[in-house]
Formats: structure tokens, C-alpha cells, sequence
């Protein structure tokens, strides 16, 4: 049975993947053994500088799901490059980096650090960043999206990815100006912006206010954006959207994504992104696939 | 995935006074042992509600893993109903818990508001064969909302009651209770958990007269391991997540 994923020259073993910022590679509470089964670890989004991340509270349950605005909080590039990544390369499964960037000059000075790296797999563009001068997202804007991945390709030597946001009207446009851009495959979808009210406070749930929905809530909306973008681009696509068992994870698949990324689900049940991967083998065996390739992309419209 | 997830037996899950219930698990093979403070993170029911676990201070760690919990909300409601012989996902232990009492501290207080009682009994174990004047100062609103208090005497303690309706012990919060502690001799260590503006009073009270304080705090948890970092608390070096730098912070720390 064949697993196996490929975007543009990196070959993954199998399609699953953990999201980013859902799981935790300390030693202290991960088992090696057990992620290096998957096909890709994307670990937490970094920026070029520190963070302090957005006031508490930062997290929200909700219906089926969560609504988070954490800020990106972090230490920084150069932190993360000196003291996270070898802890990571430890695990010896493969790294694909998610960055982000305030200007598309921070993105370019991310990209060229990470160019002296020749162990990762490639590098996820979060682009559901405010661009100064913007009122838009970059990932709400088709043109900033180009200019965004079109700068980071002229510098970087990695394979790129480019993380869609969900909140736009198309999905379609702004996937095509990646695919334009020269990004080698797409991620989506982002968090749904949304929001909570404690009724006896008439408070936001959110330090923050607003934050993004995640977790089985926007499972069937993600699912139709990755159907949408199958047939709007040629790129391979990195599904993720409340995944939270095999049987969604093929529903994506089946959509046309090439890989599959369990985020929120994993804190709630942390044996959720081997138990995909575990499931989708199943199917495969008692369905006689012997390809992944077969199913990807084979939904039935008639 | 995680080398800190289990499946726990439930032993018992009783009713102890008008508002408390007390879930004893079995400790499950593997499970490192807890430090007073530490915590667990329980996955309350099946399916997606609640959505997430909810975090609870480790009672107790021997001869069984217990916690103390109180009826507030969905996940506690769910786990209420949770029988002897089910199995519950748990991740722990988990967390930073409390420091020792530094050498030459002769008392060791405890001040506790409602749940906030509950990473206490744990600590007061462990404490049994330390000589020290050792005292706990528990308020609670009402007379019939305070939980069974023989296990404390046992280990040593002095408890100190205050109700807000006067129906026991001290009329007020907890704080009409501080003078208990020994201000003068400055070899006092605090220890605190409970709602924040009582965790605020005890930090003021530990700046003004000089004494060791540290609290257990808590906030929305959606992973319990540091990674999410949705439970943010503000402490004098800018965020840190109650999780995994926390629960327990030196009250100093903390900006209230």
C-alpha cells in the first residue's frame, strides 16, 4: 500500500500532518516514536520578532468548537531557528515552518534565514497577517497574496506553501494567485473569524473580541473550500478544518486534498492524528486501494 | 501521541458536602507522581461537549488520585455524573507545582477560598513530618459549602474557618482570618488558591509584611501542555501560560 505524498520534489511518507500551533514536541509530554509515523509536523507559526501574544482570555469553547486569538506569540526567529528547530530535527520526522510576516520585507528576511537549512521540508506562508498600509488581511486580497509569494519565491530555495484564509468571498481567487505566485501547494483552511459573548458580563469571551473558529464546527465549510480550490488549481492541497477522525480526514481527501492536517482535535484526544492515519490505512485495505493517489480528488458527482 | 495521556479508573465520585464532590481514580500505571500544585486535565464526556477538558488541582495523589470539584458550569455537571468502574481520558501530571517552604520557615499557611481548596490536601500529606506551626485559613459563602476538613487536622494543620453569612466560624472572606499568621517573625510561607481578588488580598498582605507566597491560578485551558498558549496569565516578564509555567506562580509575579 502506498502512502506516499509528493509536492514538487519533497516526498512524504504518508499524507498526515499535525497543524499549526496544536501540538506540543517537548519531550516532557510528546512520544518520538509515535510522531515520527506521520508525514509532517508544521509547528507554530513564528514571526521575525518577539511576540507577546494578544491579553487573556485568549480561548473560548464553543458548540463543536473553539475560538482562539492568541496572537501569535513567540520568541522570534532567530530563537526559534537557535533553540526550537534542533529540538524539533530530534524527532527525525519531516518539518515543514510556518511563518508570517508583517511586511512582505519580513516575510522576504524569514525566507532568507531558513535558506541555510537544508533539513526542512518546505515552508508554510501564514498569510492571515495584517499587511501595514492594508485594511485587509494579506490572504483576504488576491493581488497582496501574489506579491506576498511571488517575493518569498524570488528568495527562498524551500518549497513553498501558502496557508489560505476562509474569510474572503472566493477561496478559488486567491488560491490561483498563489498558484500564479509560484507557491508549490496550499494550505487551508485558516480559522473562521468569529465570536462569543458571556451574557452576564456582555463581555467578549475574547480578551481580544473576535478570534478564529476552529474544531469539528467548521469541518463541512472547510471541506467545501478544499472542493472549490481542487478545481480551481493544479497545486497540491493540505487540508485542515476539523479533522478529527480518518472518516474526515477522507472526506478531504476525496475533495482533493493531497495531504490532511489534524489541529484542534488533538486537545481533545492527543492519539487523534495516529488514528487517522491509522484509519485511512484501513480504507484503503478493505476498499483495495493500493495508492492514496487513486483517492485523492475521486469524488463522485453523479 | 502524548506520554502523559492515561485512562483512569473511576473508584468513587461522591457527593461530600452541600456543593463538593470528591472523584477518586484509580493512579494509572505509569503515572508519574504528582507534585503538591500539579494538575490533571480531564476529558469529561465522549464526543464534543464540552469541547474542551477541563483542568483540576491533584487532591490527592495516594492511595488514590483524587480531585475536588465543585458543580459550575457544563463539564462539571457532566462530570458529576461520571459512575465507579468508567474510565476517563486524563492527561497529567501537569504543570508546575508549589516550592517547599525554604529552611528556617516555622509557618506554613494555607489560604483557600471554596474549590480553591483543591491542589491543598495533596500538599498537606506531604508536608505531615515537616515540624512547622502549620495552619489553614478556609472561607467559604455558607457553613454547609465547606467540605470535609478531618484530613487536615490529621496532617497538623489548625484550620480556621470564615463564611460570608457568619454561619460558621469568622464572619467575612478569608481575610479576617490573617491574623493567624505570624507577621511579625517574617518566617512565614503563604500559599494560596482561590478566587482572584482573595489570591490579591494575600499578595498584598505577603508585599506589605515581606512573607514567601505563591498561588495556583487558573484560566480557559485548551491543551493543558503548553502548547496552544490560550491560558495566558499577566505576570511581571510579560505572558505565561498557567498550564506548563503555572499553575503555581510566586504571587509577586503575578499582575493582578
Amino acid at each position: 500500500m502506498n502512502l506516499q505524498v509528493k509536492i514538487k520534489d519533497a516526498i512524504f511518507d504518508n499524507p498526515v500532518c499535525v497543524a499549526s500551533g496544536t501540538w506540543s514536541y517537548e519531550e516532557k509530554y510528546s512520544d518520538a516514536k509515535k510522531i515520527r509515523k506521520l508525514g509532517a509536523i508544521i509547528p507554530k507559526t513564528f514571526t521575525l520578532n518577539r511576540q507577546q501574544g494578544n491579553p487573556p482570555p485568549r480561548v473560548a469553547e464553543t458548540a463543536s468548537g473553539m475560538i482562539n486569538s492568541i496572537g501569535i506569540e513567540n520568541e522570534g526567529a532567530d530563537y526559534f531557528i537557535s533553540d526550537k528547530l534542533p529540538q524539533l530535527k530530534k524527532l527525525r520526522v519531516p518539518i515543514i515552518l510556518s511563518i508570517s510576516g508583517k511586511t512582505t520585507d519580513e516575510f522576504i528576511l524569514l525566507a532568507e534565514k531558513l535558506n541555510s537549512d537544508g533539513e526542512i521540508k518546505g515552508i508554510e506562508i501564514n498569510l492571515s497577517c495584517p499587511n501595514l498600509g492594508h485594511k485587509v488581511l494579506v490572504a483576504q486580497d488576491a493581488r497582496l497574496t501574489e506579491e506576498t509569494v511571488t517575493a518569498v519565491r524570488k528568495v527562498s530555495r524551500h518549497i513553498l506553501i501558502a496557508k489560505l484564509s476562509p474569510n474572503v468571498t472566493d477561496i478559488t481567487e486567491i488560491a490561483k494567485s498563489a498558484e500564479t505566485a509560484g507557491a508549490d501547494a496550499v494550505s487551508l483552511v485558516n480559522t473562521f473569524n468569529a465570536l462569543a459573548i458571556d451574557i452576564k458580563t456582555r463581555k467578549s469571551k475574547i480578551g481580544n473580541i473576535t478570534g478564529g473558529l476552529s474544531g469539528p464546527a467548521i469541518k463541512p465549510a472547510a471541506l467545501y473550500m478544499v472542493y472549490k480550490t481542487r478545481q480551481a488549481i493544479r497545486l497540491p492541497i493540505i487540508a485542515m478544518g476539523g479533522i478529527a477522525d480518518s472518516a474526515d480526514a477522507l472526506e478531504f481527501i476525496i475533495a482533493g486534498a493531497n495531504m490532511v492536517a489534524v489541529g484542534t482535535a488533538s486537545f481533545l484526544n492527543p492519539e487523534a492524528p495516529l488514528e487517522v492515519l491509522s484509519g485511512i490505512e484501513k480504507y484503503m485495505k478493505e476498499n483495495k486501494i493500493n495508492n492514496i493517489s487513486a483517492l485523492t480528488g475521486s469524488l463522485k458527482t453523479q | 501521541m502524548l506520554n502523559c495521556s492515561y485512562k483512569a479508573k473511576i473508584i468513587s465520585n461522591k457527593k461530600v458536602s452541600r456543593n463538593f464532590f470528591i472523584l477518586k481514580l484509580e493512579s494509572p500505571s505509569g503515572f508519574k507522581k504528582p507534585v503538591p500544585g500539579q494538575f490533571i486535565n480531564v476529558r469529561v464526556n465522549e464526543g464534543t461537549l464540552p469541547f474542551f477538558r477541563r483542568p483540576f488541582s491533584i487532591y490527592r495523589a495516594d492511595p488514590f488520585l483524587e480531585i475536588l470539584y465543585a458543580i459550575v458550569g457544563k463539564g462539571t455537571e457532566f462530570l458529576s455524573h461520571k459512575k465507579k468502574g468508567e474510565i476517563l481520558s486524563i492527561l497529567g501530571p501537569l504543570g508546575k507545582g508549589f516550592s517547599l517552604p525554604a529552611k528556617g520557615i516555622r509557618q506554613i499557611v494555607f489560604i483557600a477560598g471554596g474549590v480553591g481548596l483543591g491542589p491543598f490536601l495533596i500538599y498537606a500529606d506531604k508536608l505531615k513530618e515537616i515540624k512547622a506551626n502549620k495552619v489553614l485559613l478556609y472561607g467559604a459563602r455558607a457553613g454547609d459549602l465547606i467540605p470535609p476538613l478531618e484530613d487536615f487536622r490529621k496532617n497538623g494543620f489548625k484550620v480556621c474557618l470564615s463564611t460570608e453569612d457568619g454561619s460558621k466560624g469568622k464572619k467575612g472572606r478569608v481575610n479576617v482570618l490573617f491574623d493567624n499568621i505570624d507577621k511579625e517573625e517574617k518566617q512565614s510561607a503563604l500559599y494560596t488558591c482561590g478566587p482572584k481578588p482573595m489570591m490579591k488580598a494575600v499578595k498584598d498582605f505577603a508585599v506589605h509584611y515581606d512573607l514567601p507566597a505563591q498561588g495556583s491560578f487558573e484560566e480557559i485551558m485548551a491543551c493543558g501542555i503548553g502548547t496552544c498558549l490560550g491560558c495566558a496569565v499577566q505576570t511581571v516578564a510579560g505572558y505565561q501560560t498557567v498550564c506548563e509555567d503555572g499553575p503555581v506562580f510566586n504571587l509577586s509575579d503575578i499582575v493582578f
